[in-house]
């Protein structure tokens, strides 16, 4: 039998085996080089109570060359993508090892969110707001586990429906007031909210951006 | 590939050769041309190069590896190491001897690991239980075959699984130094997949974060049979070796394993005052500069001088320029205006406004003179005018040189066409006289040399263009000219008609102009080397390398 739909098929099996580690994969079609496995977000972080998507593709020279793993779940984390879930981590690129599994990768993964790296980003806007105030940015994380990963609410009160609706300036680590205080100059709110994140307009940073400024790049 | 390449009965290969021939050269340079000139075609090939060649040997890969050779062999010398331990502490610090000595002087240890010969202080434990490390004082790996040997190998009622195929039926396994057993299979597909894919020669140990590196006999002992393999794996040692000498490099041609060695080149300084242009020793034609990557031969200008303009033929700037050349503002609403034909009264699309293009003043003040503006000397019209006609000039400037770059770098790549009809022509010649096939190669001398001279006239006008006006441009603008005026003669005797009357005479005005073109060339590339030796050329803008007046 091949060595890679071997090792492949064992590592799927030692997968469902595991009651304890809550680390899931599943076909995504009929082929065993499409997955989906899933975990659930970290104990004691932003992401606690969420559960997560990644989608693997098995290369053909799987277990030599890394697995290409991306969320399907949205997340909101300096070295994830927050569009296209691409994820940053060192033992998807060079510092892949052949003895690394998919349930060990997707541990990594798990562990990754406990421990941002800030300094070398995926998503640079992300990596900015964690920066400069992290409490606001645990609070828009979790806003995006609730909305995304069916996490529960702020102090655990209910469940926001998934895909029900959604506040814009949660979602962008914003404050309500300033976005108001833009819009009220006659803006559009979506492109307030848009500038803003943009601009890292939040905590400390806030006494760095002159109104004007602001005002400036609404009106490109 | 030569494998009876001789190292013994001489040291050519001692690459840090601090000899300098372009000096030693200059006397003898001249009774050269004159030899030549009765020498039809031949160029002097002896023992003396001319001024404007680098001194530079071609090596064979074999000849490279015995350098790596005698570097790895002292480094082990004087360590006392295994000569594979010395060959990683030496890939580890990029060939880089001196500072190799010192930092393994100053520790041990830490150098070791860092070269992935021994593993970390707190060694992480093997991830497989079965068959628990064995280490050796020196480098190796362990290879084990159940069938033949009981003692490194689990015990038998408990078969070995290798951790990355689950195979349990693989009998032959290996492992580094740090004891992570894995089977043979997977090894040769791992090591193949980092020689093959990646272009890797740096192969760690397949376990996580174990940073032991594979020796060259552990990839030999992987790749078994891989013959294709392993020459792949040498030839990106010797890539990496050469890449970390700045005497020695690679020949760029597509499948060519040359080395070139040209210690002249080495050093960034050298190449403001030479060209280095080399070629390896496989063919004539893997003709490459040893100082930058812009064209094979970029001769007379320097590498420097040839990217500056290089870039600035990309540079967008220009439709700039030829905007500002080309067009005026509208002296009411400022839109640019391009006048494309007609009368000088201008009427502004876009404001209406009615001014005379010649003196940019309104038109309403040309009273009766209506089609011819005789307001021209007023004193605003002739600042805005003048202006513009800087601008004008400095455009026409470049192109007046660039669209002669330009038309030889058009001719070069037409060089293909004309070899072929070169080659038709000669067949006619052979039918239409009594020449024979040899007798008419002049033919194609001609249209070699041709070629030669539009390449480096090519160039000439790159180095114009930033040389300072003075009398040294002016000399090298008179041989650029006899140069051009010879090469454009001689492609027109080339194009001529075939007339079996006259053959013969064609015959022989075409070999006594290539000989004349070659001169050209050889006086121009000559001045050109010599001159930048002296320091003779100054250019019009700042130059890397050359101080600024």
């Amino acid at each position: 039998m091949d060595a890679r739909l071997r090792r492949v098929n064992k590592e799927i099996a030692d997968c469902k085996n595991d009651k304890t580690s809550h680390i899931s994969i599943d076909l995504v079609d009929n082929s065993p080089f499409h997955l989906r496995g899933s975990f659930d977000g970290p104990e004691g972080t932003p992401y606690e109570g969420g559960r997560f998507e990644v989608d693997i593709v098995i290369p053909e020279s799987y277990p030599f060359q890394p697995v290409k793993m991306r969320f399907l779940t949205r997340v909101y984390h300096p070295n994830v993508s927050s569009a296209s879930g691409a994820i940053c981590l060192d033992i998807l690129k060079d510092a892949w090892s052949p003895v690394l599994t998919l349930k060990s990768t997707l541990i990594s993964l798990q562990s990754l969110l406990c421990s941002p790296e800030p300094r070398d980003p995926q998503d640079a806007e992300v990596a900015k707001h964690y920066m400069t105030s992290k409490e606001s940015f645990e609070e828009t994380a979790r806003y995006w586990t609730q909305i995304y990963a069916g996490g529960p609410g702020k102090d655990g009160k209910g469940v926001v429906q998934k895909g029900g609706a959604k506040d814009e300036i949660a979602m962008a680590g914003l404050n309500k007031a300033h976005v108001d205080q833009f819009e009220a100059l006659g803006f559009d709110r979506s492109k307030v909210i848009d500038v803003l994140r943009r601009m890292n307009y939040r905590g400390a940073n806030i006494a760095n951006i002159n109104d004007d400024r602001v005002v400036e790049e609404l009106l490109k | 590939m030569s494998s009876d390449y001789e190292f013994s009965d001489n040291d050519d290969f001692e690459y840090n050769d601090d000899e300098d021939m372009l000096d030693d050269d200059e006397g003898s340079a001249s009774d050269m041309e004159m030899d030549n000139i009765n020498d039809d075609f031949k160029i002097d090939k002896g023992p003396k190069i001319k001024v404007y060649e680098v001194e530079h040997d071609s090596l064979p890969q074999d000849a490279v590896v015995y350098l790596m050779r005698q570097d790895i062999e002292h480094i082990s010398g004087i360590f006392g190491v295994d000569s594979e331990v010395a060959s990683l502490l030496l890939r580890h610090m990029n060939w880089n001897k001196e500072r190799l000595i010192e930092k393994y002087m100053d520790n041990v240890n830490a150098v070791s690991v860092a070269a992935g010969i021994a593993p970390p202080e707190r060694s992480p434990e093997p991830s497989s239980s079965h068959g628990g490390p064995r280490r050796s004082s020196r480098l190796g790996f362990t290879k084990s075959s159940k069938s033949k040997s009981a003692e490194p190998s689990p015990p038998a009622s408990e078969p070995f699984v290798c951790p990355i195929c689950f195979d349990d039926t693989q009998q032959k396994t290996l492992s580094l130094t740090c004891g992570h057993l894995y089977c043979t299979a997977c090894w040769s597909t791992y090591v193949s997949s980092k020689v093959r894919t990646e272009g890797e020669s740096w192969i760690t140990c397949m376990a996580e974060n174990c940073t032991l590196v594979a020796p060259d006999s552990f990839v030999r002992t992987a790749l078994a049979d891989d013959t294709q393999t392993w020459a792949r794996f040498q030839e990106l040692l010797v890539r990496h070796f050469v890449s970390c000498m700045p005497s020695l490099k690679y020949c760029p041609y597509p499948s060519c394993t040359n080395t070139v060695s040209c210690p002249g080149a080495a050093s960034k300084s050298a190449l403001t005052s030479i060209v280095p242009t080399v070629h390896c020793g496989a063919s004539d034609t893997h003709v490459f500069c040893f100082g930058c990557a812009i064209d094979t031969d970029h001769r007379p200008v320097i590498c420097a001088v040839a990217k500056m303009w290089l870039q600035k033929c990309r540079d967008d700037s220009e439709t700039a320029n030829w905007i500002k050349s080309n067009t005026k503002e509208c002296s009411k609403c400022q839109s640019t205006i391009e006048k494309n034909g007609g009368c000088n009264h201008m009427t502004c699309k876009k404001c209406k406004y009615e001014f005379c293009w010649v003196c940019m003043g309104p038109w309403s003040e040309h009273g009766t003179a209506w089609y011819s503006c005789n307001r021209y000397d007023e004193k605003a019209s002739v600042d805005a005018r003048d202006a513009q006609s800087r601008s004008r000039a400095s455009l026409e400037r470049y192109l007046q040189y660039y669209n002669r770059w330009a038309n030889h770098e058009q001719s070069a790549r037409l060089s293909a066409e004309l070899y072929a009809k070169t080659e038709q022509k000669m067949e006619e010649m052979q039918l239409a006289s009594a020449l024979s096939w040899i007798e008419v190669q002049f033919m194609r001398k001609a249209v070699d040399e041709s070629v030669r001279c539009r390449g480096t006239l090519k160039w000439t006008y790159s180095m114009a263009y930033y040389l300072e006006k003075g009398n040294e441009k002016e000399l090298f603008e008179d041989n650029q000219r006899d140069l051009e005026r010879a090469v454009e003669e001689l492609s027109e005797l080339i194009e001529s008609p075939i007339d079996p009357e006259v053959i013969m005479s064609l015959r022989q005005k075409v070999t006594d102009k290539t000989v004349y073109v070659q001169k050209r060339n050889e006086i121009m590339l000559e001045d050109t080397a010599r001159g930048f030796l002296d320091g003779r050329w100054k250019w019009n803008v700042d130059v890397e390398g050359f101080e600024k007046d």
